[in-house]
C-alpha cells in the first residue's frame, strides 16, 4: 500500500504528528469541555487558559434548573422511535426494490433519491400547517413522522444496496427447502444484512438527534422539545451564561459521540456505502 | 401525545373532596434585579387560593425570541400556558389574532383609571380591553451629572449640544476611557426604538396620518445618517452596532461613558451600593434635533394578558389582579426595578424617599410617545430591523435603506389597512 | 408472467407501500403544497388567505434582500465546498499512510462531524467571543468582533461550517484511497516518478470521481443549510450572513407571511434541483463519451 516502507521510527513520528494535528482539529470541542468545568468568575478572562480548579456548578445548574434533562429524554425517545420506524419501513422497501419484480423500479428508485434532495426549508411551512391541522403540534409523533420520512430515502437506498450485494443462492436454497418468503427473509437474509441495518440505524439515529429545523418549528413546550432546540433557546439572564451553555452542549453531544466512537466501523460503512454506490 | 401536563386543570367542582391541584402557568421574561418579588407574590396568591398552584416559567432573554415563542405556540393552538407577560407592542397583534381573552366585561369601569392613560391605550384594541398594564417604561437620557457640572453644562436640549458636550468632555478627560453616547444599535427591537425616538426628535414619524410608511423619507434618511455618524465620528463606540440595553448599561455603570439612552430600570442598578457611578447619574428628557419639536422617549413596558382558551379564566384574572395590585407594584419597584403602571405610586412618599427620581420619571412618561399601536407593528418592525441595522452598520446608505424598507413594507402590508389603529 | 411472478410482484408492492406512502405524505405532498402556498398571500394570524398569482415571485425578483441572500448563499456554498474538498483530500492523504492509532485518528476527525449543528454553533459563538474567545487569544489578543463585524461574520460562519463537514469529505477520499491498488504506485516508482508527479497523475485522477460525488453532496447540503447560520448569527449582522434559508424562515415564522416565505423555499428547492440535474447531466455526458 505505501511505496517505500519508512523506518519504524519515522513512521511512528509521522503518525504521532498526524494524531496531534487531528487533536488540534478537535480543540474547539475540548475547549468547550474545559469551559464547562471552569468557574463562572474565570470564564470571561483570558489568559489564563486553564481553570484554577474544576467545578461542577455548570452541570449542576443545567441538570437541576434547566429544561435540558427533559429535552434529553425527548431527543432519546424521538430518535429511537424514528430509527425503528425508518428501519421498519426501509428494510421492507429495500428488500422489495432489491429482490422483487416491482413495476417501475428504476423510476421509483430515482424518485426516492430525488426525495433525499428536498430542502427542509421548503417543506416546513406545509408540514407546519399539516401538523397543526392534525393537532400534532408539540408531540413526539410529529417529529418522529417527519424525521423518519426524511431519513427514509437514504435508508432505502443503503439497504437496497446492501441486500443486492448478498448473493441470492442462500435464499434460493432455503426456499427450495420449503421456507416461505417471510421465513427466508427473517432467518436467512436479515442476519446477513445486519451490519447494513446497523449502519442505517446509526445514521438515522444521528440524523434525528441532530435535527433542528422541524423540532424548532413543531415543538412548543418541554413536553416535546428536543435538545438542539433547548440549547438554542437557552435562557440567559444578564449576559449569556457561557459556562452553562457549554455544559448543556457537552451533555447534548455525548450520545452522538459515544455512538460514533463505539460503532465507528458501522458509521464509516454507512457513509461510504451511501456515496460509493453510484 | 401529551400536552403540557401542567395545564391539565383538575376539576375544582368537587366540594368537600380533596380537590386535585389546579395549575396555572404563567409565562414571563426573566426578571432583572436581585430582589425578584415574583416568587413571593406567587406564594401569597397560592396561600389565598388553596388547591391552586402557579407555575412561573421564564422565557429566553431577547424579546424578539419571546414573541416568536408566543406566536408559534399560540398560532398552533393549545399553547399550554394561561397568563402571559406581553410586551406592550404585542397586544394589538395578539388581540387581532384572537389569542387573548376579552377583559372588557370583566374589569370594573373605573379599575383601569389608576394606570397611565397611554398604557391603557396600548392594552385596548377595537374598543375592547385585552390586557392589564403591569410595568411601565420610557426612554430616558442618562448623563454623568458630575462630569457635566465639572464643565459647566446643563443636560443637552438638542442632539448637536449632546455631541458637542460629549466631545468637549472626552477631550478634557483624555486618558480616561470615556465614550460619548451609548445607545442600542443591535439588530433587534431596541434598534427600532432608538430610531423611532430619533425620528420623533426630528419632527417626523414612522407612520404618516394616512398610514404611509416613512412619510418623509429624506428626513428619515437624515436621522439614520446622524446615528451612523455618531459611530463614525467616534462619539459612540464601534460595538454600538451589537449593543443592547444590558451591554450599554454595564459600560455606563463602569463609568465608561458620558451619556446613555436606556429605560428606567437602569437607574436602580446604576445607583446600587457597589456601583462606581453611584450618586453621579442624572436623568433627563431625550434631546431633540430641531427647534419646535419635542424630544420624546418611547413608552413601553409589559402587560399581563390571559390566553383566550384557558381552562380557568376567573382564576387567571385573579392572578393578573394580584400581580398588578398596588402592593405588588410596590414590591416590583423596590425589588426588581420594574416601574409601576399606577400613576399614584410615583408620588407615594415612601417610594419617593428611596427612589427620588420617580416624580421626574412620571412626568417623562406622560410626555413619552408610544410606538405605533397597530397589529402590524411587529411585521413592520421585523422587516425594518435589517434595513435599519444595515444603515447603522454602514453597509447600506441611509437613503437606500429607507427606500428598501418602504418597498418591503409596502409589499408585506399590501392587503392590510396600514395605519389601522383601533 | 407466471403466477409466481405475479405473487412476487404483489408482495413487492405490499412491502414498498408503507415507505412510499410515508414519503408521499410527508415529502411529496408538502412539496406540491408549498408550491401552491407560494402563489398565495397567507397570513394565518390575521386570517389573510387569498390567491395572489405570481405576486410573491414578482416581488422577489426585484427584492434587494432576496438577491443579497442568494449571493450570500452562493458564496457560502462555493467557498465552503472548495475548502472542504481541498482540506479533505489533504487529511485523507495524511490518514492513508497512518499505521498506528488509525482508529483514534478517525475518531478525532469524526468528532466534528458527529456533533449537532446547534452544538457547533454555540461552540463557535463562544470561540469567537471578542474578549474571552479562544480564536482572538490565539491570534494575539486583538479583539476581532467576529460575529458583529459585517466583514468578518461570513468568513467566520464558513470556517465553522468547513470545520464541521470536512471530515465527511476526508472520509470518502480516504476510503477511495484505500482501494487504489499498490501495483500502480510501484509501477510509477519503477518508472522514476517523483511524489508530486505521482500525486498529480495517479492519486488525483483516481480521486476525481469520489471528489465529484463529495462535492455534489456538500453542495446540496450547503444550499439547504440552516441550523448553523440561524443559531450562530441569525442572519446578522445587518444581513451579511442571511442565506436564502434564513430569509425564508424569518419570513415564515417571524413576519408570518406563509405565502411569501414559501416562495423563497421554492426558490431554494429549484436551486437544489438545478444543481442535482446539472450533475446528472454532466455524468451522463461523460458516460456517453467514454
Amino acid at each position: 500500500m505505501s511505496r517505500r516502507a519508512p523506518r519504524r521510527g519515522r513512521q511512528w513520528a509521522r503518525d504521532l504528528a498526524v494524531l496531534l494535528a487531528l487533536g488540534l482539529y478537535a480543540v474547539p470541542y475540548f475547549w468547550q469541555v474545559l469551559t464547562s468545568i471552569k468557574p463562572e468568575a474565570e470564564l470571561l478572562v483570558l489568559p489564563p487558559l486553564l481553570p484554577s480548579h474544576m467545578t461542577w456548578e455548570h452541570y449542576q445548574a443545567v441538570l437541576r434548573q434547566s429544561l435540558i434533562p427533559r429535552a434529553l429524554g425527548n431527543s432519546l425517545g424521538v430518535a429511537c422511535l424514528t430509527t425503528v420506524l425508518a428501519l421498519s419501513l426501509g428494510v421492507l422497501a429495500g428488500y422489495a426494490l432489491a429482490r422483487l419484480p416491482v413495476p417501475g423500479k428504476g423510476l421509483i428508485l430515482l424518485g426516492i433519491v430525488a426525495g433525499s434532495a428536498f430542502p427542509q426549508i421548503a417543506t416546513v411551512s406545509p408540514l407546519y400547517l399539516l401538523m397543526r391541522g392534525l393537532g400534532l403540534r408539540d408531540t413526539w409523533t410529529a417529529l418522529v413522522v417527519a424525521n423518519a420520512s426524511f431519513a427514509l430515502p437514504l435508508v432505502i437506498w443503503l439497504l437496497a444496496g446492501f441486500i443486492r450485494e448478498i448473493p441470492e443462492d442462500l435464499e434460493q436454497a432455503a426456499a427450495l427447502d420449503g421456507a416461505s418468503r417471510a421465513q427466508v427473509f427473517r432467518y436467512v437474509l436479515l442476519p446477513l444484512v445486519a451490519p447494513g441495518v446497523a449502519s442505517s440505524a446509526l445514521l438515522t439515529f444521528l440524523f434525528s438527534w441532530n435535527e433542528f429545523l422541524f423540532a424548532y418549528t413543531f415543538t412548543a413546550t418541554e413536553a416535546s422539545r428536543t435538545v438542539p432546540v433547548a440549547l438554542a433557546l437557552f435562557p440567559g439572564i444578564f449576559e449569556v451564561p457561557w459556562g452553562d451553555i457549554a455544559a448543556a452542549s457537552i451533555l447534548a453531544s455525548l450520545p452522538p459521540i459515544l455512538l460514533v466512537a463505539g460503532l465507528q466501523r458501522y458509521l464509516i460503512r454507512g457513509l461510504l456505502a451511501g456515496a460509493l454506490r453510484e | 401525545m401529551c400536552l403540557l401536563a401542567v395545564a391539565a386543570g383538575g376539576c375544582a367542582d368537587h366540594r368537600g373532596a380533596p380537590a386535585p391541584v389546579t395549575t396555572l402557568v404563567f409565562k414571563h421574561a426573566h426578571i432583572l434585579g436581585s430582589g425578584n418579588p415574583l416568587p413571593r407574590l406567587i406564594a401569597e396568591f397560592e396561600a389565598r387560593h388553596p388547591g391552586v398552584k402557579v407555575k412561573g416559567e421564564a422565557l429566553p432573554w431577547s424579546t424578539d425570541e419571546q414573541r416568536q415563542f408566543f406566536v408559534i405556540n399560540l398560532e398552533g393552538g393549545n399553547p399550554g400556558f394561561d397568563v402571559m407577560m406581553l410586551d406592550v407592542i404585542w397586544v394589538p397583534e395578539f388581540a387581532r389574532a384572537g389569542w387573548l381573552l376579552d377583559l372588557t366585561s370583566k374589569v370594573a369601569p373605573g379599575e383601569l383609571h389608576a394606570f397611565f392613560p397611554s398604557a391603557v391605550d396600548a392594552a385596548t384594541f377595537g374598543g375592547r380591553v385585552w390586557a392589564v398594564p403591569w410595568n411601565m417604561n420610557v426612554g430616558l437620557l442618562y448623563y454623568r451629572a458630575d462630569l457635566l457640572a465639572k464643565y459647566g453644562f446643563a443636560p443637552p436640549a438638542t442632539y448637536d449640544e449632546l455631541v458637542a458636550q460629549a466631545e468637549r468632555i472626552r477631550a478634557g478627560e483624555a486618558g480616561a476611557r470615556l465614550d460619548g453616547f451609548l445607545w442600542q444599535g443591535k439588530q433587534y427591537e431596541g434598534l427600532m426604538v432608538n430610531v423611532l425616538e430619533g425620528l420623533w426628535a426630528d419632527g417626523t414619524a414612522l407612520l404618516g396620518p394616512d398610514g404611509a410608511v416613512f412619510p418623509d423619507p429624506a428626513r428619515a434618511a437624515d436621522v439614520l445618517r446622524f446615528m451612523r455618524g455618531l459611530i463614525e465620528r467616534g462619539v459612540s463606540p464601534p460595538w454600538t452596532t451589537a449593543a443592547d440595553e444590558e451591554l450599554t448599561r454595564r459600560a455606563f455603570g463602569r463609568g465608561e461613558a458620558v451619556f446613555l439612552r436606556n429605560w428606567p430600570y437602569a437607574l436602580d442598578l446604576l445607583e446600587a451600593p457597589d456601583s462606581p457611578v453611584r450618586g453621579k447619574v442624572g436623568v433627563a428628557a431625550l434631546p431633540r434635533h430641531q427647534d419646535g419639536t419635542r424630544g420624546a422617549g418611547s413608552t413601553g413596558g409589559s402587560h399581563l394578558a390571559i390566553y383566550r382558551g384557558t381552562q380557568h379564566p376567573e382564576l387567571a384574572l385573579d392572578l393578573v389582579r394580584a400581580l398588578t395590585s398596588e402592593e405588588a407594584q410596590r414590591m416590583m419597584i423596590s425589588g426588581a426595578a420594574l416601574y409601576p403602571t399606577r400613576v399614584a405610586l410615583y408620588h407615594a412618599p415612601d417610594l419617593v424617599r428611596t427612589h427620588p427620581a420617580l416624580p421626574a420619571i412620571a412626568a417623562l412618561t406622560l410626555a413619552g410617545r408610544p410606538r405605533p399601536v397597530t397589529p402590524y407593528y411587529l411585521t413592520m418592525s421585523t422587516l425594518l430591523q435589517p434595513e435599519l441595522s444595515a444603515a447603522v452598520v454602514g453597509v447600506k446608505s441611509p437613503a437606500r435603506a429607507v427606500a428598501d424598507a418602504r418597498r418591503a413594507l409596502g409589499f408585506a402590508l399590501r392587503d392590510a389597512t396600514a395605519g389601522q389603529t383601533r | 408472467m407466471t403466477a409466481r411472478e405475479r405473487a412476487a410482484r404483489r408482495v413487492g408492492v405490499l412491502y414498498l407501500a408503507p415507505a412510499l406512502t410515508a414519503l408521499l405524505v410527508v415529502t411529496v405532498y408538502p412539496g406540491l403544497w408549498v408550491l401552491w402556498l407560494s402563489f398565495q398571500q397567507r397570513v394565518p394570524i390575521f386570517g389573510i388567505d387569498r390567491f395572489d398569482g405570481i405576486a410573491n415571485y414578482a416581488f422577489l425578483f426585484s427584492d434587494p434582500r432576496f438577491w443579497s441572500a442568494l449571493r450570500i448563499t452562493l458564496v457560502f456554498t462555493l467557498v465552503s465546498v472548495a475548502l472542504e474538498v481541498v482540506l479533505g483530500v489533504a487529511v485523507a492523504l495524511g490518514l492513508w499512510r497512518q499505521r498506528f492509532g488509525r482508529r483514534l485518528a478517525l475518531g478525532l476527525l469524526l468528532l466534528a462531524w458527529a456533533l449537532p449543528a446547534v452544538v457547533t454553533a454555540k461552540m463557535f459563538e463562544w470561540l469567537y467571543h471578542p474578549a474571552a474567545g479562544l480564536v482572538n487569544f490565539v491570534l494575539g489578543g486583538h479583539p476581532f468582533n467576529w460575529l458583529g463585524d459585517p466583514a468578518l461574520a461570513l468568513p467566520g460562519l464558513i470556517a465553522a461550517d468547513v470545520w464541521r463537514t470536512m471530515p465527511f469529505v476526508a472520509l470518502l477520499c480516504y476510503a477511495r484511497l484505500l482501494g487504489i491498488p499498490a501495483e500502480m504506485y510501484e509501477a510509477a516508482e519503477v518508472d522514476g516518478a517523483g511524489r508530486a508527479a505521482i500525486f498529480r497523475l495517479i492519486t488525483l485522477p483516481m480521486l476525481r470521481r469520489i471528489l465529484l460525488i463529495a462535492a455534489l453532496f456538500r453542495t446540496l447540503d450547503s444550499l439547504r443549510a440552516f441550523d448553523l447560520m440561524f443559531v450562530l448569527t441569525r442572519g446578522g449582522p445587518a444581513g451579511t450572513t442571511e442565506t436564502l434559508t434564513v430569509y425564508a424562515y424569518r419570513s415564515l415564522f417571524q413576519t408570518l407571511q406563509l405565502g411569501f416565505g414559501s416562495a423563497i423555499g421554492v426558490v431554494v428547492f429549484a436551486l437544489v434541483m438545478l444543481v442535482a440535474w446539472a450533475y446528472l447531466f454532466a455524468q451522463r455526458r461523460e458516460e456517453a463519451a467514454s
